[in-house]
């Protein structure tokens, strides 16, 4: 529509000028006094944001985080896609399941975490487990409707050649939902950050969600803002590297698509 | 913020929209939709074929489908109620006793009022982030360049963990029902918005040309073309927004509040009343599985027109 914002530089320039016009923005209420004071201004942030880059506990406490959602990501995918391919490709568990699937995936889990805090501690092995349990479902999801989407030619010839089970499983199954599983895999990574830093908030886990809440406590508020700027931009970060992989590793599907 | 320099392709905004509308891993778009219910209607049998699936083998009658959709929930719940009876750990109540709190605190109105304060919350947050997401959807995707430069901005915010706000949010602006509905209604805005862009983008060009030729007026453009063409898709949005709205309204009541469901699970687990604690929390699980039953037959009547025009 504009010819001059097609080209990469202007581009670029148009964008920082948007995050300009919101800072200036945010700057002018601040400075209005139309928020609570506590509100910090952007200098503030910003050089809070600057400390906490040379402050080894904001890092720890980022990693802490961070591995712990890792780690409940990758129990998610293992279950989700292994339990998934299972019920996607046996009609019977298909029916059987979807009611308490869909039961599952509209459980918010972290309505549970008192009860799991009862149970485990605040610990971050409770982290772990409900981290995993939120991001189970869109693995899980997209896994069955990959593996339910098997065209009938393909059925056919595995039956006709009478492909082992086993190989049926890792050459056709895998394969033909690999693009489904990807975008679950992709959308729980998200999830696990969020419900990693949900986690921390509430309970007394150690991790950055616990340390914004502790710094909104002691009323440091510049520090609590570029906490949450940097889980914003390690999300978002962690988001769009995913998205390139994605395209990368499932060009073959994209090309057969097109 | 100098590396936002996220790809510039046009259809940027809206293929990540695409990925977060799968958030609860229903495929919101046209040619997906189509596909999934697809593969549920051609029986999905791998050993047989298309064709030969019914032949062989009778359809269950409604009984059987009813049978067999349940009988696992069924199993479960004798499951759990069999070997919870005999636990002795604290922490694990049997669900007898997690059914009569249930029971008592349900009739004698103190789950009823947290229900109703903390729901107030969730459809008030709802209902402006949809107003707010459709509106500036409708307008960020028509209008691309301004698409092209906020992109980047929308991500970021879309990356903040909802929860992480709670703190700061009622931090800075009290314990009130209002701060809650404004968290509750951020956290919604995102999918919505974004949902709302691949929508407006969806629209044929065909009908796009076709209105231009005709100088049809921008309102009754925006209003009887771009929105029902985008309308599948929003209400995909909402779909996804309404489970996170739910775990907002749940952890707002956690954090510092004296009413809400989220309030009435943290609080009986604090004064140790286990058996409460669980069927708060199993409560509010049944209360966000009922609501997504819900809204997917209201999107069922809703767009009936949509599924009635072959996108089945």
């Amino acid at each position: 529509m504009n010819p001059t914002l097609s080209r990469p530089a202007w581009l670029l320039l148009a964008r920082l000028g948007a995050v300009a016009l919101i800072l200036a923005l945010w700057q002018t209420v601040v400075s209005a006094g139309l928020l609570p004071s506590m509100v910090p201004g952007i200098a503030d942030v910003a050089s809070a944001i600057v400390t906490s880059l040379s402050n080894p506990l904001f890092w720890g406490a980022l990693g802490r985080t961070l591995l712990a959602a890792l780690a409940g990501w990758m129990i998610a995918t293992v279950v989700g896609v292994v339990l998934g391919l299972l019920i996607g490709s046996i009609r019977f568990l298909d029916r059987s399941t979807s009611i308490l699937i869909d039961f599952g995936r509209s459980f918010p889990v972290l309505a549970l975490m008192p009860v799991v805090i009862m149970l485990l501690g605040s610990t971050t092995t409770m982290e772990i487990v409900v981290v995993a349990l939120s991001a189970l479902w869109p693995v899980l999801v997209q896994t069955i409707y990959g593996a339910r989407r098997q065209e009938a030619a393909v059925a056919d010839t595995v039956a006709v050649f009478r492909i082992p089970a086993g190989l049926r499983f890792r050459r056709v199954l895998l394969p033909g939902a690999m693009p489904f599983i990807a975008t679950g895999v992709r959308i729980s990574s998200a999830i696990s950050i969020l419900v990693a830093v949900g986690v921390e908030v509430i309970s007394q886990a150690p991790g950055i969600g616990r340390q914004i809440t502790l710094m909104q406590q002691n009323q440091q508020w510049d520090v609590a803002f570029a906490y949450l700027f940097f889980t914003g931009l390690v999300g978002w970060g962690i988001a769009v590297g995913l998205q390139k992989i994605e395209d990368k590793l499932l060009t073959w599907k994209r090309q057969m698509n097109d | 913020m100098t590396s936002a320099t996220a790809p510039a392709s046009p259809g940027d905004v809206g293929t990540q929209a695409n990925g977060t509308t799968s958030g609860t891993g229903s495929q919101p778009s046209r040619a997906s939709r189509r596909g999934a219910s697809g593969g549920r209607a051609s029986g999905g049998r791998a050993s047989g074929g298309r064709q030969a699936a019914p032949r062989r083998k009778k359809p269950p009658t409604a009984a059987g489908q009813l049978l067999q959709s349940t009988w696992l929930i069924v199993v479960v719940l004798v499951l759990w109620w069999v070997l919870s009876a005999r636990s002795t750990n604290f922490f694990i109540p049997s669900l007898q006793q997690i059914l009569e709190a249930l029971g008592t605190d349900l009739t004698n109105g103190v789950i009823a009022g947290g229900a109703l304060y903390s729901l107030s919350n969730l459809f008030v947050g709802l209902a402006i982030a949809v107003v707010l997401g459709v509106g500036l959807g409708l307008v960020l995707g028509e209008v691309g360049w301004l698409r092209r430069v906020v992109d980047p901005v929308i991500h970021f915010f879309r990356c903040i963990p909802q929860a992480a706000l709670v703190p700061l949010i009622i931090g800075t602006f009290g314990i009130g029902q209002g701060p809650k509905m404004g968290t509750i209604a951020f956290a919604c805005f995102w999918p919505i918005l974004l949902n709302t862009i691949d929508g407006v983008l969806g629209v044929e060009p065909t009908v796009r040309h076709f209105s231009k030729v005709y100088r049809v007026p921008k309102p009754l453009y925006f209003r009887r073309v771009v929105l029902p063409a985008a309308l599948p898709q929003i209400v995909a949005g909402v779909r996804v927004a309404l489970p996170i709205g739910i775990t907002v309204m749940v952890v707002s009541e956690m954090f510092a509040s004296t009413e809400g469901l989220g309030f009435y699970i943290l609080n009986s687990s604090a004064t140790f009343q286990v058996p409460q604690t669980w069927a708060g929390a199993l409560l509010v699980g049944v209360v966000g599985y009922l609501l997504s039953v819900l809204f997917v037959f209201a999107e069922r009547r809703l767009l009936r027109w949509y599924y009635a025009s072959g996108a089945k």
